[in-house]
């Protein structure tokens, strides 16, 4: 359904109006606040309501960043995924101006934020996304500078995601593979769901109109070319890529080729639904002695191999153990053997950071917390958290995906230097107690 | 507050150097990952990629300027600066007008200031052209008389040499929204359609859909959609195209009357030569336009297989785009093209597996909220399609619970005999773990799977577990289940009794908890001993029972109580008599009367129609109709999937999407007769009729709950007649043709034949899928039915091609069918013989198992409606296997 959205809201926390962009001129803004308000009012937590909501013929669609929302009303019957998609655009657009959207950066960029409203949609239809393509069309910010009068590029060249006459003295590409492990882990220490979830994070800085040319150990690329695959070659799940790829030329013969966009932009993602074995693993034992004590001991071994053919020592770094505890906790009473940890009532659980915690190796924290000897009768129902794990480990890779090589080829002829370089991170790690 | 700081009026603005703004500028955020010390460092470029940072006038105000003398203040100072053409002056304006813009934002009415603004106006500086624009059509609307003022700069903007300008003020000037200025609207537009600069013209191709939206006859008279049509088909720009495209889409939907002309240009844009146009070019579009050719395409009947698979092969890579709404575009695309063929249909399932459960876990939580919609409406057409992959929907401790409730919903779905185990495992972990919300649903979602009986057995001693959490919710919404689950499998009673009979009534304070408690007491007063003085010292707290469902099943179950131990209940009977014929409340004091005059007339009639010999629930009602499903599936990848209702329930006419069709579904659907295709469930007794209509639509705000009577008057004015009951088993849910039931439940197979029909119809009757389509969506439905298959035409519709041969033998053709049995779907059309030539066209769903089919038809002719449908059922009925 290609429906048109009839305003875009930029509101505040308590969802007051700070700007909005009027498109088709059937809703009204104080008609879109009282709503917004009230339904803000219903429920402390913004989490609990849908991000849909319908309200007397108009349907609103909301995203939060920060303290801002950002809200479309729509009198059509809309493509819900993509206006979703479509304000997280919005966000991405408006940190490129301000480098941060909230409040404050809005209000003191109001002209700024309605010339980019109106050119990212107009009457309700979805036009230029791409921050670098916008610039060609927002004058404001560079009102100090010379305005250029050159017609705007990107509509009449084919690249659409790209400007032509980019310059940059020295020529860069920064390449990052990013892969974040999801798991979980049930009370009886079975893993019950675990993926892979990775991106190729490029930031380019490249001059005039370039070919990339990116090479990956790709199974079923190597194989067929012919080549070996023995031990180095991965399997991809469902690669996605960012529009500037070739795609038909990735169907026919697994290359992948494109003019990137200047900037940052993830390339490709990927997904790995093989059983990953947990990086670092956390056992937890709590005992409650009497009524007033509560006793942890929480044991966290990291499972990788020291040595990676990436790099000589692998080592996982700010790692961060958040383990549950009772709401009523009090008078934490903390030993680590490595690392430190801190009770953080805000959250109801003991923190643990280890800032280096090399593979192979186990370490222990021990508390222990005095509990209210008279409960409340009617406490409120436990929710029992699980035990959720951050980490990063750099210079390695869950899935042993490796770029094979990057050809930057420009008529100019220029070199350019490619960077890659690989990390592994938690994503949603979370392994359930008793 | 925020922002300003400073003071609000200034004598003199003074301009701010550019080189100290720009050393002002904030730095660009260098680390792109996370920011950890412990990496080595990234070499970064030096400078130069910062983005154009916000240097923000920190010149102007308090946050609420009390406005007017502020107002005033300003419109002095643009007067001073009006004709200046000092060096620096452009500089003082952009600063008045930002000042400007800023008190516009915040709601202090600026626009006294109108002709000073538009005095300043006649500059060359883009910026303040931009900020001026923005201003005149903040305040046209409101002020009429002051826009005309403008139309004379903003007209000669548009033939500005720069085409940014061009373009600026073309949009500007569609977007005044003034009716009387429309004239001037026209050579400009005109012009801009014809632009050099394809951003021009991108933006003419939307301001005719603006000046359309003012004034429809001005923009049709000036023949726009013809410049729009061929401006599609021949631009170089996508961008141009895609807006052209969105223009026409939505002017032929708006004009969408019975006119000719308009229903052909609706077809032209679906045509063989646009479609395949758009999609060969479909690279070069953004992703936006993307979806809207995608959109498009999917409503194109291709002629042949040969044209759906080159169709499909074209598109197989946008399932690999990266943007969700492109994909779930693709998905509904090959869905669509692929509805007739079923082998492919399942193969395009298999296909879109992958790309839809990575969908589910990149993006926001909003994406997936979207994603997980139209995966539950997949999931629901094809069951068994995600069951191994279950694991993708557990939930993670992080998520919205918007998100959590979807998952749950999907969770039950797709649970079946491999699989129950484990999901009904993992349920069980959200009802101890995670917020009282969820853990109620993860209940709810348990019982459910219990209902479609799978590893009955594992889950009612799980339920029953969770009775002895002793947590308020969790009693409350497990009672409820239990009593659903007794009612489908009374084997159970036993076991559940035992536990149920151990919790004290005092412990469960929900009222629907409490009901469901209630009615287990009256309806296994046998097997529990405490019964009759559970449910008296009930009712000795009557006035203190604030929930009127509560108070109806306390009466009931003591009805019921007092016909299986009646020396031990008479007393309760008596009180809770009393108290209900005292009652304030409507229903409960009405339900109170119509038990007591009924023991009054007989009570072994009571007896019969209060407790009747049970029998179980076998299918509970589901609360949409298929139709409706399939009017979602339909709308697939928009809002409708989101509220699981289809557009017309939540959109006003004028703004119901491109190209919607057979809009009159609508009222049809509303229509409680053609709701009511509920499985004939056999009830136990009129007085339960608040339990009879099933659990699920209570529950689910969300569904279309039409059956919200739960107490409604006609069920108690039928059981005053002492063999209610007895008809209620014998004649379910078809008041229409009882006569044809009745045959059918005897068996005989031999359906009433309507009169021979006086129609003839054109044996060679031609119409093309295009033509169908345009058809069905102009007509409305003059006869909507359902009707009875006799056994054998059942037997037959194992091919369904059977069925087609044979309407061809009548005379009636078939253009489209699918599904699957038990559910098949076909359209038909047969044109009369004879002068008129006019069509009947006709839908068709037949359900297998069911013995039954529900026709639609349309007709150019209403007169001949009725002879056509005669003809049409004969034909249907007299089909057997050859």
């Amino acid at each position: 359904m290609a429906g048109a959205v009839s305003a875009l809201f930029l509101l505040d926390i308590k969802g007051r109006v700070l700007v909005w962009r009027d498109y088709r001129g059937d809703v009204s803004a104080v008609q879109a606040e009282r709503f917004f308000t009230k339904l803000l009012e219903q429920e402390v937590d913004p989490d609990l309501h849908d991000p849909v909501v319908y309200d007397n013929g108009v349907t609103y669609m909301f995203i939060q960043h920060n303290n801002v929302f950002l809200m479309t009303a729509a009198r059509q019957n809309c493509n819900a995924a993509s206006i979703f998609l479509f304000l997280h655009r919005v966000v991405d657009v408006f940190k490129h101006y301000f480098e941060e959207l909230e409040e404050e950066s809005l209000r003191d960029n109001f002209v700024v934020v309605y010339e980019l409203l109106d050119e990212m949609m107009d009457f309700g239809y979805p036009q230029y996304t791409e921050a670098k393509i916008l610039s060609e069309f927002i004058k404001t910010d560079a009102y100090r500078m010379e305005v250029t009068q050159r017609p705007p590029m990107a509509v009449t060249n084919a690249v659409s995601w790209r400007s032509e006459g980019i310059k940059y003295k020295k020529n860069e590409v920064f390449l990052d593979v990013v892969e974040s492990v999801n798991i979980l882990v049930n009370t009886n220490g079975q893993i019950i769901r675990s993926d892979v979830v990775g991106a190729l994070k490029m930031r380019t800085y490249l001059s005039g109109m370039p070919e990339c040319k990116l090479g990956l150990n790709d199974r079923v690329l190597l194989e067929a070319q012919g080549r070996s695959t023995k031990g180095k070659a991965i399997d991809l799940d469902d690669i996605k890529f960012h529009q500037c790829v070739r795609l038909a030329r990735f169907e026919n013969d697994r290359t992948i080729s494109f003019i990137p966009p200047d900037g940052s932009f993830d390339l490709m993602t990927y997904r790995l639904s093989t059983q990953v074995k947990p990086l670092i693993w956390v056992e937890a034992q709590v005992e409650r002695h009497s009524r007033s004590r509560i006793e942890l001991l929480v044991k966290a071994r990291s499972q990788f191999k020291i040595y990676s053919k990436l790099h000589n020592c692998s080592t996982a770094t700010n790692v961060e153990i958040e383990i549950p505890v009772p709401s009523d906790a009090t008078n934490p009473n903390i030993r680590t053997s490595m690392g430190s940890a801190s009770y953080a009532p805000e959250k109801d659980a003991l923190v643990w950071k280890v800032k280096s915690f090399p593979g192979g190796k186990e370490y222990m924290v021990r508390a222990e917390f005095s509990l209210p000897s008279i409960t409340a009768e009617e406490s409120a129902p436990d929710k029992k958290a699980p035990v959720r794990v951050k980490f990063e480990i750099p210079y390695f890779t869950v899935s042993g995906i490796q770029v094979r090589y990057l050809k930057i080829i420009e008529k100019s002829g220029y070199q350019a230097l490619p960077w890659v370089r690989y990390i592994t991170m938690a994503g949603e790690y979370e392994l359930r107690l008793m | 507050m925020y922002g300003f700081q400073g003071t609000l009026v200034r004598t003199k603005p003074k301009p701010v150097s550019p080189k100290l703004t720009r050393s002002f500028r904030r730095r660009a955020k260098r680390e792109l990952l996370s920011p950890s010390a412990l990496l080595p460092p990234h070499p970064h470029p030096t400078d130069g990629m910062a983005p154009p940072a916000p240097n923000p006038p920190k010149s102007s105000s308090p946050s609420q300027p009390s406005g007017k003398s502020e107002v005033t203040d300003l419109k002095l100072q643009l007067r001073q600066l009006a004709g200046s053409i000092a060096p620096g002056s452009d500089d003082s304006r952009r600063e008045l007008f930002k000042k400007v813009i800023s008190f516009m934002t915040v709601g202090i009415d600026v626009s006294a200031a109108f002709s000073e603004m538009v005095m300043c106006s006649a500059t060359s500086d883009v910026v303040l052209k931009k900020m001026c624009y923005l201003y005149v059509c903040n305040y046209a609307r409101s002020n009429p008389d002051l826009a005309l003022l403008t139309i004379n700069f903003l007209q000669k903007d548009c033939r500005d040499e720069d085409p940014m300008i061009r373009g600026l003020a073309l949009r500007s000037l569609s977007s005044l929204r003034v009716a009387n200025l429309v004239e001037y609207l026209v050579a400009p537009l005109t012009s801009g359609l014809r632009d050099s600069s394809p951003y021009v013209r991108m933006v003419a191709a939307i301001g005719v859909l603006k000046l359309y939206h003012i004034s429809p006859s001005t923009c049709l008279d000036s023949d726009f959609p013809a410049m729009l049509k061929s401006l599609m088909l021949n631009d170089p720009d996508a961008q141009v195209v895609a807006n052209c495209m969105s223009s026409l889409q939505e002017i032929w939907n708006l004009e969408a009357g019975n006119l000719e002309e308009v229903s052909r240009e609706r077809e032209a844009l679906l045509s063989k030569q646009v479609v395949y146009y758009l999609l060969n070019r479909i690279r070069e579009f953004n992703e936006w336009a993307q979806c809207l050719v995608l959109e498009l395409a999917s409503k194109y009947i291709p002629s042949d297989s040969n044209e759906i698979f080159d169709i499909m092969n074209l598109l197989e890579d946008r399932l690999q785009h990266a943007n969700s709404a492109v994909v779930l575009a693709t998905i509904k695309l090959f869905l669509f093209l692929t509805m007739s063929m079923a082998d492919v249909h399942q193969q395009v399932y298999e296909r879109i597996k992958a790309p839809l459960l990575t969908l589910v876990s990149s993006g926001g939580p909003e994406q997936s909220f979207a994603v997980l919609s139209h995966l539950h409406l997949l999931v629901m057409r094809a069951p068994i399609l995600f069951s191994s992959d279950y694991k993708h929907f557990y939930c993670q401790y992080s998520e919205p619970s918007y998100v959590k409730k979807l998952k749950l919903e999907m969770l039950t779905s797709i649970a079946n005999e491999s699989n129950t185990y484990e999901i009904v495992t993992e349920l069980c972990e959200y009802v101890a773990n995670v917020d009282v919300s969820i853990s109620r649903e993860s209940i709810r979602a348990i019982g459910k799977i219990a209902l479609q009986q799978y590893d009955v057995n594992a889950i009612v001693d799980r339920l029953l577990q969770f009775l002895e959490m002793e947590k308020d919710y969790v009693t409350a919404e497990t009672l409820v289940l239990v009593k659903d689950l007794l009612r489908k499998y009374p084997q159970w009673s036993h076991d559940c009794i035992a536990v149920v009979g151990n919790i004290s009534s005092k412990n469960v304070q929900e009222p629907k908890g409490k009901a469901a408690l209630i009615w287990m007491l009256g309806e296994y007063s046998n097997d529990m001993l405490d019964a009759p003085y559970i449910l008296e010292s009930l009712l000795e707290n009557w006035d203190e029972e604030h929930a009127p469902e509560v108070r109806l099943h306390l009466l009931t179950a003591t009805m019921k109580c007092f016909f299986k131990r009646p020396p031990e209940a008479q007393k309760a009977l008596g009180a809770a008599l009393a108290a209900g014929l005292a009652d304030s409340h409507q229903d409960v004091h009405d339900r109170a009367l119509f038990y007591y005059r009924l023991l009054q007339y007989d009570v072994s009639v009571a007896e019969r129609l209060v407790n009747p010999p049970k029998q179980a629930v076998s299918v509970f009602a589901d609360t949409q109709s298929s139709e409706i499903k399939d009017r979602i599936f339909e709308e697939f990848n928009s809002l409708s999937v989101l509220y699981q209702q289809p557009a017309y329930m939540f959109t006003d006419k004028e703004h119901r999407g491109p190209f919607e069709f057979a809009e009159e579904l609508g009222s049809l659907s509303l229509d409680p007769d053609t709701v009511e295709n509920v499985i004939p469930v056999q009830s136990y007794g009129s007085s339960d009729n608040d339990l009879l209509l099933g659990s699920f639509e209570k529950e689910d705000g969300r569904a279309v709950a039409n059956n919200d009577s739960a107490y409604s008057a006609p069920g108690y004015s039928t059981s005053l007649i002492p063999d209610a009951d007895f008809l209620n088993l014998t004649t379910p849910s078809i008041p229409s043709q009882p006569s044809s039931v009745l045959v059918d439940l005897l068996g005989l197979g031999t359906p009433d034949t309507p009169p021979p029909p006086a129609l003839k119809l054109n044996p060679k009757g031609v119409l093309d899928p295009g033509s169908f389509q345009r058809k069905w969506g102009q007509l409305t439905t003059t006869v909507s039915q359902e009707l009875a298959l006799n056994p054998q035409g059942v037997a037959a519709l194992a091919a369904p091609q059977a069925l087609l041969r044979h309407m061809q033998g009548r005379s009636i053709q078939c253009i489209a069918s699918g599904g699957q049995p038990p559910n098949l779907k076909f359209f038909f059309f047969a044109q009369r013989d004879g002068e008129t030539s006019s069509f009947f066209l006709v839908e068709c769903l037949i359900n297998t198992s069911s013995a039954k089919a529900q026709i639609k038809i349309k007709t150019e002719d209403p007169s001949l409606s009725e002879p056509f449908s005669a003809l049409f059922q004969s034909a249907l009925t007299e089909l057997s296997p050859s």
